[in-house]
């Protein structure tokens, strides 16, 4: 098991509980999704910036990885 | 008489260079002073803990963030306990003497404040904490050998039994970094705090139960200039004193969901556990809105979310951005204020000079 420091972005949604559900799905892409934030929103491109981390069960490279 | 227990979350994001609970305990006095006016005050390990310093808040619920992240997502109920066993766990990357500090403390948190700590585990290997700051300027960091930091926690479970596990890991020394220097005079980013999260996040995730960490380092220098927001680790060894503090009365986790666990959960316990319905606000810095309990508890109708403007951080998350409603106050003091009020039923929007007219709201149906 290793863990592992993501940043990506999400397209920001209606509500906040949509945002909340649209964050695990984009980490859940990395791995299990252990804490995150979002760090920043971009209004005019409608986008928020999430920063956090994931566990890999799987052997991997401890590098950042930027989705 | 109000028989609904007024419930208040506090929540200082840690490693995100909050200028109020960024430091060395320095939220501590804003949850004293939430906790006098609450029936129950949930917050976490970044608010309580002062390195050798804490306040034992008998109405204040101590939860590490990940079981606060499932608390507000309606998973998980917080059960109050008297007291908690605990173990300990120490980084086999702890030199022999600063392992024998850590020891100490324990010891001395037994003796002089009866605590019930059985046993303690060294990590089959070191842990190696890596720490990082991000692009946002967070701090965070990584463990070469989380499943050594499981296997420690899992022994000192089904081997001793206990109820919350303290671990002291070692950091790397930072000593001369411009980093270490801005946060002991008070700016800046804890540059442990993302790394130590990681760490309790890691064992709650996986055994539900208490946790939190402590950092084995070797003491500064002496340090003229240093902040009164800092200064609370560099009195002592050890950071390990608040961390046994706050486990051995920190709230059980209980699953919420399924009969049988609510069965389990009724042969457990004489008191149902504390649920995220029962809360009635959450206190926030007004540019930290972006995490996990905030987004979840934001959809919660009951929930009235303060964001208070003069904690700064590193974040730029405000609740108008992402769509949070909230009431946006200046300051703690103020904050402090829009809760009695709430607890008192009075809308805050009395207590202004100008009070807006009744809206009058169109009728959209068609008459027949």
């Amino acid at each position: 098991m290793t863990t592992h420091f993501i940043s990506a972005e999400v397209d920001l949604p209606n509500t906040a509980e949509e945002l909340d559900s649209a964050i695990k799905i984009e980490l859940e892409k990395h791995g299990e999704p252990l804490r995150w934030a979002v760090t920043e929103v971009d209004v005019d491109r409608q986008k928020a910036v999430v920063e956090g981390y994931v566990l890999v069960k799987l052997p991997a490279t401890a590098s950042p990885v930027t989705a | 008489m109000n028989l609904r227990p007024f419930t208040v979350v506090l929540i200082v994001p840690t490693g995100v260079g909050a200028s109020i609970g960024g430091f060395a305990g320095d939220a501590l006095p804003v949850a004293r002073a939430i906790a006098q006016i609450s029936d129950t005050l949930i917050t976490h390990p970044n608010v309580l803990n002062g390195a050798q310093l804490y306040w034992p808040i008998p109405n204040a619920l101590y939860v590490e963030g990940y079981a606060l992240d499932k608390f507000a997502q309606g998973c998980w109920g917080l059960q109050p306990v008297h007291q908690n066993r605990i173990g300990l766990i120490l980084d086999r990357g702890i030199e022999p003497e600063l392992q024998l500090r850590q020891l100490q403390a324990a010891d001395a948190a037994r003796a002089t404040l009866g605590l019930n700590i059985t046993d303690y585990v060294l990590t089959d290997r070191p842990l190696e904490v890596e720490l990082r700051m991000s692009e946002s300027g967070a701090s965070w960091g990584t463990i070469a050998n989380p499943d050594s930091l499981l296997r420690a926690a899992e022994k000192l479970i089904t081997q001793a039994k206990v109820q919350a596990i303290a671990v002291v890991a070692r950091f790397p020394e930072d000593e001369g970094s411009k980093a270490l220097e801005n946060y002991r005079h008070g700016t800046g980013v804890d540059p442990l705090a993302g790394a130590e999260a990681v760490i309790s996040h890691l064992i709650v995730r996986t055994f539900k139960i208490p946790c939190a960490h402590a950092p084995a380092l070797l003491p500064l220098p002496l340090d003229p200039h240093l902040s009164p927001r800092s200064a609370a680790e560099e009195i002592g060894y050890t950071f390990l004193p608040c961390v046994l503090a706050g486990l051995s009365k920190a709230p059980q986790f209980v699953t919420l969901g399924s009969a049988e666990r609510d069965a389990d959960r009724e042969r457990k316990y004489t008191q149902l556990p504390i649920t995220a319905d029962r809360v009635d606000a959450v206190v926030i810095p007004a540019t930290a809105c972006g995490g996990s309990a905030i987004l979840s508890l934001s959809g919660r109708s009951t929930v009235q979310i303060i964001a208070v403007g003069d904690n700064k951080t590193q974040m730029q998350a405000n609740p108008e951005k992402l769509g949070i409603k909230a009431l946006q106050v200046n300051s703690y003091l103020e904050a402090i204020g829009v809760l009695v009020a709430l607890r008192a039923g009075i809308t805050t929007a009395s207590l202004g000079a100008d009070i807006s007219p009744l809206r009058c709201l169109s009728d959209s149906t068609k008459q027949i």
